[in-house]
């Protein structure tokens, strides 16, 4: 039997009254696309190309001029197709006046949970995210990179299938930004299909198995990472304490190989990221005086979080 | 239930609660009020009361029809503004859901700040009430008032002490509060502005207590002319403004005039319908709202 898509995107057209014109805006263009269960999917474009109209059209935020969208085979417009869906939208705001358990409480109670399966699950969330000792500290005192990690653990509270991310690493520091793709990943390895919109196409590259490009509105691109973005006609071949002599042999056999060319040797760089992040590590693992004030309990329980995200 | 749930936590966590301090404060005052010697009637006692009474209960109806407007016109918005409109409606939760949600909550806090400010009053009236009655009885037996006569005056100060009329009058002012918040909710479900809906939900209190006068004004002064049509046309506008003179009883329970049981029904009955209707159309507008 043919498996049921995750994602079914069929010829979506989105337009929007502009106002003091009798034309109307296109902000997404006969898009189609099918994510299959367990893939992690990227839509990547410029800000404006559509990406967070086409993710609203598939919560049922906003309703398709044309086209239809599906997920696990219900139609978006349904409230019932959203039990399969966990959501953390661009900078999120939760409720300040809540702590982070309480508002993991409040949105178990909105996806049906109830009882001992609230407080299991709370805990289970609390402890993937790394925010077990700011779990009674009101929403309003949390950093930036907290406020995303609770974001997540929401969206997850309920045991999705599919897990829709709109800019999941945006305005994040580079460690929490580190664990919230690690925990994308995990995820993926856990069966959840994961469908993510960003600009930042390093972290795309990272995580997602398949990609889409959009383009005002329409998309112009799709298909695998590794078919998309693989030079066909290269070879990479990279060696650990090479000697010159050893590197020069290496370029004579292939001057002497039939239709093959040499193109560039070199060493090969590390990123500014992985250079952060090691710095981070090596801080962190110093010992050093313990200070209580609010700003450095954020940073600890970031560092934390990092310190989960490696493990 | 759920969003029912939080939005009072939320309101409370808002610390709205506060007002019920204003409110003690005022009412110990007003408990300590006596009557000028000069102004001293015959039912002296009875105007002291009904001044207590008024106090408390145009306390209380200022207070729950401002928060249940402000309280429902806020809500919406900021969900909208901090996004958490979104996380909310990802959820399996249908869109009349949270709306309702919403105007419970806001109403459940309406309902437990007027029945405790309503505790209080009934405290302070009964105390009073008692104080009063003891020393007309004193001022009686050393006029050589009658045991009738006596009894008479005893009974005329307990008409205007606690009494279920009186709480008629506050379940009066809860209805009231019921549909301005249902009419808050309506408006802010097409609005995108708090202060936009809050200034057209006390323009519409305003006009639904002139509505009754000025329709019998026009009715009377057409004479027999009127069509069959306008009538029909003035009973429609009767639906979009609610006529608030029903909710009168409040005035009636303050001078202790008893509230037939009759009459309290049809304006429960009246409350539940406007409340009804206007939040099936706050849905309407809703249900198919983009974000």
């Amino acid at each position: 039997m043919e498996e049921t898509p995750a994602v079914q995107i069929n010829r979506l057209v989105k337009e929007f009254p502009s106002p003091f014109r009798k034309t109307r805006v296109r902000a997404v263009d006969d898009v189609s696309l099918t994510i299959m269960p367990g893939e992690v999917y990227g839509l990547i474009g410029p800000n404006g190309s559509g990406k967070s109209t086409t993710m609203k059209a598939l919560l049922g935020l906003l309703s398709p001029t044309a086209g239809s969208c599906y997920v696990f085979g219900k139609n978006s417009l349904k409230t019932d197709s959203r039990q399969e869906i966990g959501f953390l939208p661009e900078n999120p705001y939760f409720y300040k006046h809540l702590s982070g358990e309480e508002t993991l409480r409040f949105y178990a109670k909105l996806c049906g949970l109830r009882g001992k399966k609230i407080t299991e699950r709370v805990d289970e969330m609390l402890e993937m995210v790394s925010l077990q000792d700011a779990r009674k500290r009101r929403i309003g005192g949390y950093s930036k990179g907290m406020l995303q990690r609770i974001g997540l653990a929401q969206a997850l509270i309920h045991e999705p299938r599919l897990l829709i991310l709109d800019e999941p690493t945006a305005g994040v520091d580079p460690v929490g930004s580190r664990q919230i793709r690690d925990l994308i990943v995990n995820l993926k390895e856990r069966g959840v299909t994961v469908f993510l919109c960003s600009h930042l196409l390093e972290q795309v590259q990272e995580v997602c198995d398949h990609v889409g490009i959009i383009f005002n509105g329409s998309l112009v691109k799709e298909g695998r990472l590794d078919d998309l973005i693989a030079i066909e006609d290269q070879t990479e071949v990279v060696i650990r304490h090479a000697s010159d002599r050893t590197l020069a042999r290496i370029r004579a056999v292939i001057s002497d190989a039939e239709n093959a060319e040499f193109v560039r040797m070199g060493k090969p760089r590390t990123t500014l990221e992985r250079l952060f992040l090691d710095e981070a590590r090596k801080s962190d693992s110093q010992p050093k005086e313990v200070d209580d004030s609010p700003e450095l309990a954020d940073n600890h329980s970031d560092k934390k979080g990092a310190d989960h995200a490696k493990k | 239930m759920v969003i029912a749930d939080h939005t009072f936590t939320q309101l409370v966590r808002m610390k709205v609660f506060y007002f019920l301090a204003v409110f003690a404060v005022l009412m110990i005052a007003a408990s300590f009020f006596e009557m000028p010697y000069s102004r001293t009637t015959e039912d002296t006692a009875e105007q002291e009361l009904i001044i207590l009474k008024s106090t408390a209960m145009g306390s209380m109806a200022m207070f729950s029809v401002l928060f249940a407007v402000a309280a429902t016109a806020l809500l919406i918005p900021k969900d909208l503004e901090d996004r958490t409109l979104y996380t909310i409606l990802s959820k399996p939760v249908p869109r009349l859901d949270y709306l309702l949600g919403k105007l419970a909550g806001v109403l459940l806090l309406v309902l437990v700040s007027l029945l405790l400010m309503d505790s209080l009053l009934c405290i302070i009236l009964n105390y009073r009430t008692e104080g009063l009655i003891a020393m007309e009885i004193e001022k009686g037996k050393a006029l050589g008032w009658p045991p009738d006569y006596l009894q008479m005056r005893q009974d005329s100060i307990s008409q205007q002490g606690v009494t279920w009329d009186l709480q008629a009058g506050v379940a009066a002012i809860f209805f009231k509060a019921m549909i301005m918040a249902s009419i808050a909710l309506l408006i802010s479900t097409f609005s995108s502005s708090t202060l936009f809906t809050i200034v057209i939900a006390v323009v519409i209190y305003f006009i639904g207590h002139f509505t009754a006068d000025a329709r019998n004004y026009w009715l009377h002064s057409q004479g027999s002319n009127v069509s069959q049509e306008l009538k029909m046309a003035t009973q429609g506008i009767a639906l979009i403004f609610p006529d608030f003179q029903l909710y009168n009883i409040i005035d009636a329970t303050i001078e202790g005039k008893p509230v037939p049981a009759g009459i309290f029904r049809k304006l429960a009955t009246l409350t539940l319908f406007y409340t009804g209707i206007y939040s099936v159309l706050a849905w309407f507008t809703f249900r198919k709202k983009e974000f």
